[in-house]
């Protein structure tokens, strides 16, 4: 028999649309479905390799148990059964001692159905999940949540007469929006990218501005200046819809362009001429860029600012500008499955981090929740908007203050690789009690784990597209096969661990399709089974409506947006915007500039990878087969390094080594190092743990919480301090 | 009859998806590319830069060195404009690597055969577009007939006057390009 499953890749959360040729139960091929409004009939490097992915011979087949002594690679093929048996023995017992509080997770980018973890967790009782999301999104989702009430992350392009591409290389990392943007330029629509470095999509740009590291924020703030100065704002709407312009407009004085030059390297010309650019465009959007959330503290500040200058220009929720979806008005969201009305305050009150970083913890999050209920009927979900900080976290792991968290499950997440400072995560997983680790491969992180737990991909599974639950729109996808071997989803396994410590009754679904179909009810469309809707539908779009506030209102406590934020000031911090030093730059440490001269860019994405993944795929490994450190010819020169040699890149946490791309996309006195190197080829064994201490960059940054930033707790990856030398010999 | 591609460098932003879907299509071991990227650049001194990427592959000439140079008539060019290898006919002299400017001919060591793009005849044949065209995200290539005045690809080719690669080599390339 055979026929075609509309499934969607999940190799990165894009989420493109596929078409699965299935043969008798098995896959025979995998296109990009033409019909998908994403990618259009497209496959990335990544995803042409789908097949590579599903039957390769290292993906983790069967439950396997640690024998040996953690780490020693000595695993044990299990049953389901004696696994979760045994898991969920060990969680009653740890939280009889210790508290519920005790058990926390870890996860990664959006790669599973978190809806069902954060359920599991405040059916536990642990406030405690904690995912890489500080660093990815959350704050600038959150400080313009503050500023008005969600956060205005879809962007028209193809109707923009501006975009401005801020921290941002879609041209290796979201293909299909790169696709829209050259589409939108072609059109006459004009392209500005902000980065360091001369990337990919810097390349395509109408104007590049090359900005020293970490001072995206002076940026930001200097094209304030440059439009309240020169009144290129939109007054009426700013009259009308916002407070706080006056205290903004005093705040900004000081931020001139000739200020901003000297800590960004562009000039005051290009940086008013850029801020005229944008002003004058209308309507123009400013896309998201993940580097923005990298700056430690004063990413927040950061924020604020970009939001402000959405706002303050008139784009917001405008077509063609930053358009404010809200959440999907019948679909039933991650939010409203997540059942937070069940972990009791004085639990909340436990989450790590909370007392210090409040807007994506607790504190924060309630605030937020009773202004976009009031407003949307509904909030964002807790996953990912409202988290134990990790820093913090490893550290309690640790030390067990303020109280001992003993166990910790990991699903798609590869924490020694993709948290900041890894021998202090390598220590905090070492620390526990209890680590189980849920995961396609045999990781660095799963090596160190009690139990190691075979996770279905994209191909074994349905996927529902919502944007982390907080688009107005969903799109379905259908599994093309049963899971092969013994591997499950996650939603599957927080069932069945749930259904053990006592959570039947609120797990009453047997498969991932039961519950979607539960989740698509409300809508009303006559469908019999979840599949059934992928087939005819697909798809629901809310109707796409604009300047929605004018009927709403907007989800902040004065019903206006709020240029000087009145949940900021509540939870003390600063309500305007203003201008942070990053913490590991120059300025911040000038002791140290001697010894380390350059500054690090410990971060970005490049081709074919996606974070830590797919280097076990030999196609797309053999494309990039070693991690490079991108360093000017001038800088190698001075060294004596030559292309492909290794070099020690080294800061005060930590030294390790990638292999030299000499270019001139960085300037001389900055290096640009890959990201989340591990080498599954070697040796399974603690401490080598597949190489994950050698080229992995979070080796050198530092997370300690005081320079996280001050309202989300993000760590910093970017203008680094750092040395670098050639690697000698065996070195 | 003459099919062809048009390549707009000013949408390649060498994600290398191309080149690893033909692998796959056509099933080619590790070391094989039909399709390889290239990247030119960064040129100039940072920041006054430019930079792009340019897939090279068989350039299906009209005139074309290869099949001229075939000793055993293996290489040879399809009615349709296709320039194919009958692999049943290859000695693997490898003359045809030697006389190609474009150097995108290999040994498959296994078969023992030469081997190229094949511009996916077959599934051209069946209407279907080349699985490089399909897998393209940034939708910067396109197939068609260059011989049809009214057809998509020739529209595209006169617009933005692209040109094929080394024109003055005289071979008459099928593969045209759009310069960034």
């Amino acid at each position: 028999m055979s026929e075609v499953k509309k499934v969607a890749c999940h190799f990165c959360h894009m989420n493109c649309g596929m078409l699965a040729s299935v043969e008798n139960g098995v896959i025979t091929k995998v296109t990009g479905d033409p019909e998908h409004p994403f990618n259009q009939g497209a496959q990335c490097p990544r995803g042409v390799s789908a097949l590579d992915h599903l039957n390769h011979p290292n993906r983790l087949n069967y439950p396997l148990k640690q024998v040996g002594k953690r780490g020693s690679g000595q695993f044990e093929r299990v049953s389901w059964e004696e696994a979760l048996d045994g898991i969920a023995a060990r969680l009653t017992e740890l939280k009889n001692t210790y508290g519920a509080e005790t058990l926390s997770s870890l996860g990664g980018t959006n790669r599973t159905d978190d809806f069902a973890r954060r359920r599991f967790f405040n059916l536990f009782g642990s406030p405690n999940i904690a995912h890489t999301a500080p660093v990815c999104w959350i704050p600038n989702f959150l400080i313009e949540a503050a500023s008005y009430g969600w956060a205005a992350f879809d962007p028209e392009i193809m109707n923009s007469r501006c975009v401005v591409i801020w921290g941002h290389n879609p041209a290796v990392s979201y293909l299909p929006e790169m696709r829209g943007l050259l589409q939108a330029k072609a059109n006459g629509t004009k392209i500005i990218v902000i980065d360091p470095v001369f990337s990919e999509t810097a390349a395509k740009a109408d104007l590049w501005l090359p900005i020293r590291p970490g001072a995206d924020n002076a940026l930001a703030l200097a094209w304030l200046n440059v439009i309240i100065e020169e009144g290129l704002y939109d007054f009426e709407f700013v009259n009308e819809w916002t407070v706080g312009f006056e205290e903004l407009s005093e705040r900004i004085e000081e931020y001139t362009p000739e200020w901003a030059a000297e800590k960004t390297g562009i000039s005051a010309e290009l940086i008013r001429e850029a801020a005229q650019i944008y002003a004058a465009a209308k309507p123009a959007c400013i896309q998201w860029g993940v580097a923005t959330d990298q700056f430690g503290r004063g990413s927040s500040a950061g924020a604020q600012a970009r939001a402000a200058l959405r706002v303050i220009c008139g784009n917001l929720d405008v077509p063609g500008g930053d358009v404010m979806p809200g959440p999907h008005p019948d679909f039933i969201t991650d939010w409203e499955m997540e059942l937070n009305d069940l972990l009791s305050e004085e639990q909340r009150a436990k989450q790590l981090g909370a007392d210090k970083f409040k807007l994506n913890t607790w504190p924060g999050y309630q605030i937020l929740t009773d202004n976009m209920v009031r407003v949307w009927g509904k909030s964002i979900p807790a996953e990912w908007f409202c988290e134990a900080n990790a820093p913090v976290l490893f550290r309690s792991m640790v030390s067990s203050k303020p109280y001992p968290v003993k166990a910790c499950i990991v699903l798609a997440n590869n924490p020694l690789i993709s948290y900041a400072n890894s021998k202090l995560v390598y220590q905090a997983l070492k620390s526990l009690d209890l680590l189980v680790v849920m995961d396609y491969w045999m990781t660095p992180s799963a090596l160190l784990a009690d139990y190691v737990l075979p996770a279905a991909s994209w191909l074994e599974r349905p996927v529902m597209t919502t944007t982390y639950g907080v688009s107005d729109w969903l799109i379905a996808s259908e599994r093309a096969i049963e899971p092969m071997f013994e591997r499950k989803t996650d939603v599957d396994f927080w069932r069945e661990i749930g259904c053990r410590l006592g959570q039947a009754e609120y797990w009453p679904w047997k498969s991932d399709e039961e519950v979607f179909k539960y989740r698509l009810e409300p809508i009303g469309l006559d469908v019999e089974t979840y599949e059934e809707f992928v087939q005819c539908y697909r798809m629901a779009f809310a109707p796409r409506e604009y300047r929605k506030y004018q009927e709403r209102g907007l989800a902040t406590p004065s019903g206006k947006v709020e240029l000087k934020s009145s949940i900021l000031e509540k939870l003390g911090y600063d309500p305007l915007p203003h201008y942070v030093e990053p913490p590991f730059s120059s300025e911040a440490k000038p002791e140290l500039a001697d010894d380390y001269p350059l500054t690090l860019i410990a971060g970005g994405g490049f081709m074919p990878f996606f974070h830590s993944e797919h280097r076990e795929i030999t196609r797309i490994r053999l494309m990039k087969p070693y991690p490079r450190v991108a360093i000017n010819p001038v800088l190698a020169d001075k060294f004596g390094i030559k292309a492909t040699d290794w070099v020690w890149i080294e800061t005060p946490t930590g030294r390790i080594k990638q292999k030299a791309l000499i270019t001139n996309a960085v300037a001389p006195d900055v290096v640009q190092a890959e990201r989340g190197w591990w080498f599954p080829e070697k040796a399974l064994i603690d401490p080598e743990l597949m190489g994950a201490f050698e080229s992995n960059i979070n080796v050198c940054l530092d997370d300690d919480p005081n320079t996280c930033d001050e309202a989300c707790g993000s760590w910093c990856t970017r203008a680094v301090m750092c040395r670098i030398s050639k690697a000698e010999g065996e070195d | 009859m003459r099919w062809g591609m048009l390549i707009d460098l000013r949408k390649c932003v060498g994600c290398h998806a191309c080149t690893i879907a033909c692998q796959n299509e056509n099933n080619l071991p590790l070391a094989l590319r039909y399709c390889k990227i290239f990247k030119v650049g960064p040129e100039g001194e940072y920041p006054n830069l430019t930079s792009y990427n340019i897939p090279i592959a068989c350039m299906h000439c009209a005139e074309a060195p290869c099949v001229d140079g075939c000793p055993s008539g293996a290489s040879h060019r399809r009615l349709d404009g296709i320039v194919a290898i009958n692999s049943d006919k290859c000695v693997g002299c490898q003359f045809c690597m030697l006389v190609c400017p474009y150097g995108v001919r290999h040994m498959n060591k296994k078969t023992g055969a030469v081997e190229k793009c094949t511009l996916c005849f077959s599934r051209l044949e069946q209407g279907e577009v080349t699985r490089c065209v399909e897998t393209c995200q940034l939708k910067a290539r396109n197939v068609g007939d260059l011989d049809d005045p009214n057809s998509e690809i020739v529209r595209l080719v006169r617009k933005d006057n692209a040109q094929p690669l080394y024109a003055h080599l005289g071979t008459k390339p099928s593969i045209y390009y759009i310069m960034p």
